[in-house]
């Protein structure tokens, strides 16, 4: 125990890829998903940050399906700000969750962690992993799964787990299941000791041999559940979380902090206003404020990028996170919403529960609103890139593809 | 000889196809749009197209590039680094258009699928001596377009109405004109309209003159008239006697099929049906008014009609799309799902069905 003190840590966070999560469209369409601002910082930032205050942290590796040279230009750019190294490792072909992390072990392992934690990036919430870490090497497992209660009706959404509630032994754990099961859910965040890739092994050996010495009936053939999967393709809930549960491997541990999923650009809106509110507990000079007299009224938790250029006379907040390079104009009401890079929002324009792409330019008293819902799929307004709303022109309730100029007003649609 | 293609901007109306591919490249009857354009220009003896574009050169020049050694003509790009509208885009490719030889060139909208008459066009040019053509073509509901008001006889153009509100004439801009090196000299390098500032000044020194297309005219850039459009040009290939044209037992008035798609047994295809390279369509399965692109499979004892089916998209066993479906690339429709007028943005699957038009991303 003594020595695993000296031993290094490293961290991988998943983050996905372009033709996944098209439920991030329109804003993923321009723009891949892990990179998209929450707060004013990408979204893939977050856990980052969090990463780096681990001690010991020796190395974070992103692991995904976009190109590498969409993420060089981050990956380097982050590892100078954080002074962490950051690599991105990008993965040839599927291989689920857990062959994801063996296929790239050979990295993983270069420097003889004695942990491994692993994130997944579109995940909202506080990442106590200092303290996922100590649970962790009390419970002296090969991993423990980070878990939040949520209400019953919500639970089906998600992984399932069962915990011993002395021991925190994950006894047992079922994906999105039918019926209820437990109301502790899978945060998506874990740590392990390297002893996970054996586990991960000897999985896909199990089936790579099932697969040659087992004689399939036709109709057997059929039922989905024995479609082959390649061998190489391991996924940590069904594969190796669901079989192992109750066999002293893995332990849970429950935060009762926020916890959301990003999944959808309205959902990224909420977390946003998670984080802000995050930014407000432990870092509230990266946080606006004004009075209305030489800055802006602000209200609430608010983000300003230092080159935005935001009107003495508009009022911004709650909730309001606006990019590089915006410019609000005098008299402009921001509520809810975040403002990306370039925009122009003009005089006495109003915004409230949307989120208004890149370059996109806003007209005088033009109002740009939804019902603030932000599960349901046109309760938060989205705007993509270089979209045009003319003066005074209502849209509410809607979704605006990149390039389109609105000059007459719409509720509840869709505009291609 | 020269010609401009204005191929414009972002196509936004030919969504979700145009998030795959530029707009000139969207293929109609089994080719990209530009190139039916391109083709009609070179065969009545342009030797240079120029495209005027804002959007994806590079994808454009891939392409191009292609064409170019194929058809042997030349094709270059003049691009706007802002939108200059219908006429500026002229301005900005006048070293390329213009040349001692004095003629003149010609400009094509790339959004419009029509005859072509090129060469009565020259002829029409000539016989009047003025400065400019343009095609006009007969419309039902002019009011959706720009209104071209003409002495009939001789086709001089008195003035252009802007989409109307009482009928004044049922002739429209086709978006084909001929064009006199000076009329260069009326343009500026800024965003201009054509139809609002350039031709009402000719017209006023009543040096424009039009001429009315015979045969059909689309403007295939939304995807009701691009269904619409098909039909058309299908029709236009069945006058001429087009050898592309299939026939068989399996087969209904005009339809096109790649020679590289196959097609089972017990399929009925047709009337006004497109199917594209590489394409597989299954035993059992009916299709018409549609437009089916290239590395499509249609599953077997499927439906499809009136509806674009995207790039290397499936259709699924008995399923059934209808009514303005427009599948966008790679989109995969399950088994037995029905979808009345889906629009489905490109890498989507869709398990259940839609029963409403609706718009899925």
């Amino acid at each position: 125990m003594g020595g695993s003190e000296e031993r290094v840590v490293v961290a991988v966070i998943m983050v996905g890829g372009p033709t996944k999560g098209t439920r991030f469209r329109p804003l993923s369409l321009n723009t891949p998903k892990p990179l998209f601002p929450l707060a004013g910082q990408p979204m893939v930032n977050h856990p980052i940050s969090a990463c780096k205050r681990i001690p010991n942290l020796a190395q974070i590796y992103l692991i995904g399906f976009y190109e590498e040279r969409e993420f060089a230009l981050f990956v380097s750019s982050i590892s100078n700000e954080l002074r962490v190294p950051v690599r991105y490792l990008k993965e040839d072909k599927p291989h689920g969750s857990a062959g994801g992390l063996y296929n790239f072990r050979d990295q993983i392992m270069e420097e003889s962690p004695s942990h491994i934690f692993l994130l997944n990036c579109d995940v909202c919430c506080s990442f106590p992993l200092a303290d996922l870490l100590e649970a962790h090497m009390s419970y002296r497992g090969m991993g423990t799964i980070l878990v939040i209660k949520v209400s019953p009706e919500s639970a089906n959404q998600f992984g399932e787990l069962v915990a011993d509630p002395v021991t925190n032994e994950l006894l047992h754990y079922t994906e999105k299941p039918e019926t209820f099961v437990s109301d502790r859910i899978n945060c998506g965040v874990y740590i392990f000791t390297p002893d996970i890739f054996t586990a991960i092994q000897g999985v896909s050996s199990q089936r790579k041999d099932r697969a040659t010495l087992r004689r399939v009936s036709s109709f057997e053939a059929l039922q989905p559940a024995n479609r082959s999967l390649p061998s190489d393709f391991v996924r940590l809930d069904q594969d190796i979380l669901s079989p192992l549960a109750g066999k002293k491997q893995f332990y849970v541990y429950e935060t009762t902090d926020y916890w959301e999923q990003i999944k959808t650009p309205g959902m990224s809106l909420k977390c946003s206003g998670l984080y802000l509110a995050q930014f407000r507990r432990t870092s509230p000079d990266l946080l606006a404020s004004g009075d209305g007299t030489k800055n802006a009224a602000i209200s609430g938790n608010v983000y300003i990028h230092p080159s935005a250029k935001v009107h003495p006379t508009a009022k911004i907040g709650p909730n309001a996170s606006i990019s590089a390079n915006a410019r609000i104009g005098a008299g402009v009401r921001l509520v809810n919403c975040i403002i990306l890079d370039d925009v122009e929002v003009k005089e006495n324009a109003v915004v409230i529960h949307a989120i208004v792409g890149w370059k996109s330019s806003i007209g005088r008293w033009s109002r740009v609103q939804a019902s603030g819902d932000h599960n349901t799929k046109l309760g938060v307004t989205i705007l993509g890139e270089s979209v045009t709303v003319e003066d005074e022109v209502v849209v509410i309730n809607s979704i605006v593809l990149p390039n389109k100029t609105m000059n007459v007003s719409v509720q509840e649609e869709i505009i291609l | 000889m020269k010609a401009l293609i204005l191929v414009g901007g972002f196509g936004t109306r030919l969504r979700p196809l145009t998030l795959s591919v530029p707009k000139p490249l969207v293929d109609f009857g089994n080719k990209p749009m530009i190139l039916h354009q391109i083709e009609a220009l070179k065969a009545i003896g342009v030797t240079e197209v120029v495209l005027a574009i804002n959007y994806q050169p590079e994808v454009m020049m891939n392409f191009l590039k292609d064409f170019e050694a194929k058809l042997g003509i030349k094709i270059t790009c003049s691009q706007e680094t802002e939108p200059l509208g219908t006429a500026g885009p002229l301005a900005l490719a006048r070293d390329k258009l213009i040349d001692d030889s004095g003629e003149p060139f010609f400009v094509l909208n790339s959004d419009v699928i029509s005859e072509y008459p090129l060469k009565e066009m020259i002829e029409f040019h000539k016989s009047h001596g003025g400065e400019a053509s343009i095609m006009v073509t007969k419309v039902d509901e002019p009011s959706k377009y720009g209104v071209v008001i003409m002495e009939e006889s001789t086709g001089q153009v008195e003035r252009f109405v802007e989409k109307p509100k009482i009928f004044v004439g049922n002739k429209i801009n086709a978006g084909i004109y001929l064009l006199n090196p000076s009329v260069l000299d009326h343009i500026e390098l800024r965003p201009t309209s054509i139809e609002k500032e350039v031709f009402p000044k000719i017209a006023a020194e009543k040096k424009l003159y039009a001429m009315v297309l015979s045969g059909f005219w689309m403007d295939i850039g939304q995807p009701k008239d691009y269904i619409t459009g098909l039909r058309l040009y299908l029709d236009s290939l069945r006058k001429q006697s087009s050898p592309l044209l299939a026939s068989g037992t399996n087969i209904i008035g005009n339809v096109l099929v790649d020679e590289t798609a196959k097609i089972g047994e017990g399929c009925l295809i047709g009337p006004d049906v497109a199917i594209g390279p590489g394409c597989v369509v299954e035993s059992g399965v009916r299709l018409s008014r549609c437009t089916v692109m290239r590395g499509v499979r249609i599953k077997k004892h499927a439906c499809v009609s009136g509806s674009i089916i995207g790039w290397h998209s499936t259709v699924g066993q008995w399923a059934r799309a209808e009514n303005m479906t427009i599948l966008g690339e790679d989109v995969h429709v399950g088994d037995e799902v029905y979808s009345n007028g889906g629009v489905v943005l490109p890498h989507k699957e869709i398990k259940s069905s839609i029963l409403k038009p609706e718009i899925v991303m």
